[in-house]
């Protein structure tokens, strides 16, 4: 069984390419939820400034290709200022920016759709904008959130792949460094698809679970 | 207690309010009443600044409120306000609902806020529905825990947004019921209403607004029986 012999040879390496796959996705996420929170309040600010500010890092992120963010990080900064970054924190600062932008327009749809009666609820008690928001309007705003999050999520997750052109030992890498030498594929790429694929669909059951729970609250 | 003076606010091009003056004493409860899209609603906002008017003064306990300096958001914990769509935290249980204010504005300590809570679910007559969410209560249900929630800041006045306005008919009642006693107990209450019968029966002055000014004000005795302005006669002859 050749096919099986390529597998298991392979698999130490490509597990650890995962496990760096999944380190990368998870503090590009959770620093792209911290800048999606922050953009998105500044979206709906009363702040001209501030509300530009974001627009304009949205619209930007969006409408250009995160393979071109990722090379204008790594490659086109240090040309320019002289800040060298390694290619995982190259790697992890394009992906926060790149889901950022995403979780921003998700938290400013999340928040205009809570009623206006809340706030107003909350401030005629006393509290000022920013605790009535984080006590009253994101807590409710979250949970209606939290299928489009999941889904920012798992793109954020699979968009990790490209940082292989950077040279992020990740799983693409280390599975594009192992067929480079055995020619093998077929089997390598499956085997890294299907890892890819494990990760995203235990994602996506747990968000059909978390909106259940959402639901029922 | 509560002083406008030639207050005005626009919506654009649209003058809402004009030039109003009133005055509030303590303790007194004044109903304001009127036509739909007379201001009346909007003139209570502007008396917390839930909305900013485009000119004039509000004071409230002698602190002029449009002075930049005042912190708003103290004055509001003083000025307790119940809205027409009740506003629950849909998330937070009743009590919840009603120690939050105290717990993260007053400080009081959980245990403290939640035997305030107790007592005030008592006293709009819910004690056992402390633990139940908003969505599984009655509209009159969420109003009163509403109006325990705004109580629970132990307000110096409490200002109602057509309170009964988005109740069922037979719900009305048991809200009216709940500030009939507060009345009693000698709150200060500003009253945004539709309801006449109540108006009169409770009101030490009503108030009555058309196209943005006070057309007429005085005792609900006098302004019910014998209304003096033309437009105060048109008005309550189609609704009493």
């Amino acid at each position: 069984m050749e096919f099986w012999g390529v597998m298991s040879d392979a698999l130490p390496t490509l597990l650890k390419g995962l496990s760096y796959t999944v380190l990368i996705a998870l503090a590009s996420l959770v620093l792209a939820t911290i800048i999606g929170l922050f953009a998105g309040l500044m979206r709906i600010s009363g702040n001209v400034i501030l509300r530009s500010v974001a627009a304009a890092y949205i619209n930007l992120i969006r409408g250009t290709p995160l393979l071109i963010q990722i090379l204008f990080i790594y490659f086109g900064l240090p040309t320019v200022f002289h800040v060298n970054f390694s290619p995982l924190a190259a790697g992890i600062f394009a992906v926060s920016i790149n889901i950022g932008a995403y979780l921003a327009e998700v938290f400013r749809a999340g928040i205009e759709s809570i009623d206006r009666g809340q706030m107003e609820a909350g401030r005629s008690l006393g509290f000022s904008y920013a605790v009535a928001m984080r006590l009253i309007i994101l807590p409710q705003a979250v949970r209606r959130m939290t299928p489009a999050f999941i889904n920012q999520f798992i793109i954020g997750i699979k968009d990790t792949s490209m940082l292989s052109v950077i040279g992020v030992a990740e799983l693409t890498m280390e599975g594009q460094s192992i067929y480079a030498m055995n020619f093998k594929s077929f089997e390598i790429l499956t085997l890294v698809g299907l890892m890819y694929f494990i990760i995203n669909y235990a994602l996506t059951v747990a968000s059909r679970w978390v909106e259940k729970k959402v639901a029922v609250s | 207690m509560i002083t406008v003076k030639r207050l005005s606010k626009s919506f654009g091009d649209h003058e809402v309010l004009k030039n109003i003056s009133i005055q509030v004493e303590r303790q007194e409860v004044v109903c304001i009443i009127g036509p739909s899209g007379s201001g009346k609603s909007t003139l209570l906002r502007c008396l917390n600044l839930m909305e900013t008017p485009t000119s004039g003064d509000v004071w409230v306990e002698g602190e002029n409120l449009l002075d930049p300096r005042t912190d708003i958001n103290k004055f509001r914990r003083k000025m307790g306000m119940v809205f027409q769509q009740f506003n629950l935290f849909p998330h937070m249980t009743a009590l919840e609902n009603i120690t939050l204010a105290p717990t993260k504005l007053n400080r009081k300590s959980k245990t403290e806020s939640g035997i305030l809570a107790r007592e005030l679910l008592k006293k709009v007559g819910l004690t056992d529905k402390a633990d139940a969410y908003p969505r599984s209560l009655s509209g009159g249900q969420q109003q009163r825990v509403a109006i325990a929630r705004a109580l629970a800041m132990e307000p110096h006045v409490m200002l109602f947004d057509e309170p009964t306005s988005a109740l069922d008919p037979e719900m009305v009642g048991e809200v009216l019921q709940v500030m009939r006693q507060l009345a009693k107990e000698g709150m200060t209450m500003i009253i945004v209403t539709h309801e006449m019968g109540f108006a009169r029966e409770v009101a030490d002055r009503v108030i009555f607004m058309d196209n943005g000014m006070v057309v007429e004000e005085g005792k609900p005795g006098e302004m019910f029986v014998s209304p003096q302005n033309e437009r105060t006669k048109l008005f309550l002859s189609k609704v009493l």
